[in-house]
């Protein structure tokens, strides 16, 4: 037998079987269209088991199909037929443009100041300690202070957003405009880049992997950050709803609640991913 | 306009012009206190359209003094003038190509070639022609959308050379840039770089500490001695070119240059 026969039978070649599980790592030929959705649905068939054998009573947590019943009658019924009926539409839309108009300005203000800080050391001694303190207060603490400062309504539930929002983008920014290699900048000064082209051809490109890190970041506490500036007491918004279903104890409206927050939340943060790729080529091509 | 396509090299190296002059060049880092004298002396003068290398062990300044040529260090002390003018900031008279990949890696190969032109106030339909003459001439057209992650480094280093290259530099400098490819692709380099400055006629500066390369590449070597880095010699090589390596001459001429680098 030859060396290469013999080496052979102890570490035999096998070919790749197909339709094995190839999940690790980013797989660009394996097709697994449904596995985001494995997880979802052994969630709902452990509920429907509980339901069914009673391990679970209706008064902790309601039939899948109670729920979905109204679910449907919240976003699909009449306005009046039954309370809760046809209110979707009105607070999906006022929740919609509380978490647009915070992280709005948690971008406008984080984006700059991180970018700023994570290149200039004067900046990065000015703003560190702050925004480090800052950071470690829980977002819950300013509710009290917020309520008077700005009442009941938009203007706390934004401000509480904004607040929240800002600390992941701004502190990813600045990790972004720091890590840059210092030779991209030294490259784009030999080719006659001055400060502005270099800010926005070269630094903001560099950082954006980092920067759509903190943006997903934000986004996805600024969802979290809602729900808490509605409990309050405001009249309309998903966290509202969830607020008024605890007080008349419906407990399927707090689950339709939740679950319509849980899906914006992820359509929110994919339709963020998307917009960024569509419209930054550095988002398309380094993250 | 047409690259010109006689070479300089056969013109009589007296007669050309100074281009770029250096007195008394020195440089002094401060580390923790003491000062470390890493240039000394440094004095020599290149004339338009020459090849120069710079040939030194690693640890000797060289890549020091390339970064204060381009302007991204200030000399301590010493003068570096570009046709009379000093030298300050770094700008695209004088470009460099690194030894490290410094492509932007979200622009495509074509995109990483236009970066500099599209600073300029030029037509979109201009960039697009220079461009495209130029990566014929570094031979990358199939691989124009391609990604800088997505070629080999000799490709990048490629791109490197085209992006600057087409600003029409009057000097380029190159910071050791085919040490990291492996030997073929780096006498592939050497060829394409030798065949573009007989299109091109530029002045060069090539920063190596392989003697191989210096001999296969210049017109002139400057030695260079460590602690304080110093020019010890200036070489003239008047081997004829196509310079091989497997000639006598050439042989002849490496291992004297490897004593003198090593005494």
């Amino acid at each position: 037998m030859t060396k290469r026969e013999n080496n052979l039978i102890r570490n035999p070649v096998f070919p790749p079987r197909r339709g094995t599980f190839r999940a690790w790592g980013r797989s660009g030929q394996t097709k697994l269209t449904l596995l985001p959705w494995l997880i979802p649905a052994l969630f709902l068939s452990a509920w429907i088991a509980a339901s069914e054998t009673g391990l679970i009573p209706t008064y902790l947590l309601p039939h899948p199909l109670e729920v979905g019943r109204a679910g449907y009658n919240y976003i699909f019924g009449k306005v009046g037929d039954a309370s809760f009926a046809g209110r979707f539409l009105g607070d999906a839309s006022a929740s919609l443009i509380r978490v647009g108009t915070g992280f709005g300005v948690a971008v406008i203000f984080g984006i700059p100041l991180g970018i700023l800080s994570g290149r200039l050391s004067v900046v990065q001694r000015l703003m560190g300690t702050t925004v480090n303190a800052l950071r470690a207060v829980p977002g819950i603490s300013w509710l009290p202070l917020a309520l008077v400062w700005f009442g009941i309504g938009m203007k706390t539930t934004v401000f509480l957003v904004a607040l929240a929002a800002f600390f992941p983008i701004y502190l990813n920014a600045a990790a972004g405009a720091r890590q840059i290699n210092p030779l991209l900048l030294q490259a784009g000064a030999m080719m006659g880049v001055k400060r502005l082209r270099g800010t926005f051809a070269i630094l903001l490109p560099g950082s954006m992997p980092h920067m759509m890190t903190g943006l997903r970041l934000g986004l996805g506490i600024a969802w979290a950050y809602l729900v808490l500036g509605e409990l309050t007491g405001v009249p309309n918004g998903l966290g509202a709803v969830i607020m008024d279903a605890r007080m008349l104890g419906r407990i399927d409206i707090i689950v339709v609640g939740i679950i319509i927050i849980a899906i914006m939340g992820r359509l929110g943060d994919q339709l963020l991913t998307i917009s960024l790729r569509f419209c930054f080529k550095s988002a398309r091509r380094t993250s | 306009m047409r690259p010109k396509l006689t070479a300089i090299s056969k013109t009589d190296p007296g007669t050309r012009k100074t281009i770029l002059e250096i007195n008394k060049l020195r440089k002094v880092f401060s580390v923790n206190g003491s000062f470390l004298t890493v240039l000394d002396c440094i004095d020599f003068s290149v004339k338009s359209g020459e090849m120069i290398c710079i040939l030194g062990r690693s640890g000797c300044g060289k890549s020091t003094l390339l970064k204060m040529l381009a302007g991204f260090l200030t000399p301590s002390s010493g003068e570096i003038l570009l046709n009379g003018k000093p030298v300050s900031d770094p700008g695209t008279d004088r470009c460099v190509v690194f030894q490290e990949d410094t492509l932007f890696p979200w622009l495509t190969v074509q995109e990483n070639i236009a970066f500099g032109l599209r600073g300029r106030n030029k037509d979109k339909k201009g960039i697009r022609k220079e461009v495209d003459r130029f990566l014929a001439l570094v031979g990358l057209t199939e691989f124009r959308d391609y990604l800088p992650r997505e070629i080999s480094g000799g490709m990048k280093q490629r791109v490197a050379l085209a992006r600057v290259l087409i600003l029409k530099p009057q000097i380029l400098f190159m910071d050791e840039p085919f040490a990291s490819l492996d030997a073929q692709t780096r006498e592939e380099m050497q060829n394409l770089l030798l065949s573009l400055w007989e299109k091109l006629s530029h002045t060069i500066i090539f920063v190596t500490h392989d003697v191989n390369e210096a001999i296969t590449l210049s017109d002139r070597i400057l030695v260079m001695s460590k602690n304080p880095g110093r020019i010890r010699e200036d070489i003239h090589v008047n081997l004829a070119r196509p310079r091989k390596l497997e000639k006598e001459e050439f042989i002849f001429f490496s291992r004297k240059l490897y004593e003198h680098l090593c005494d």
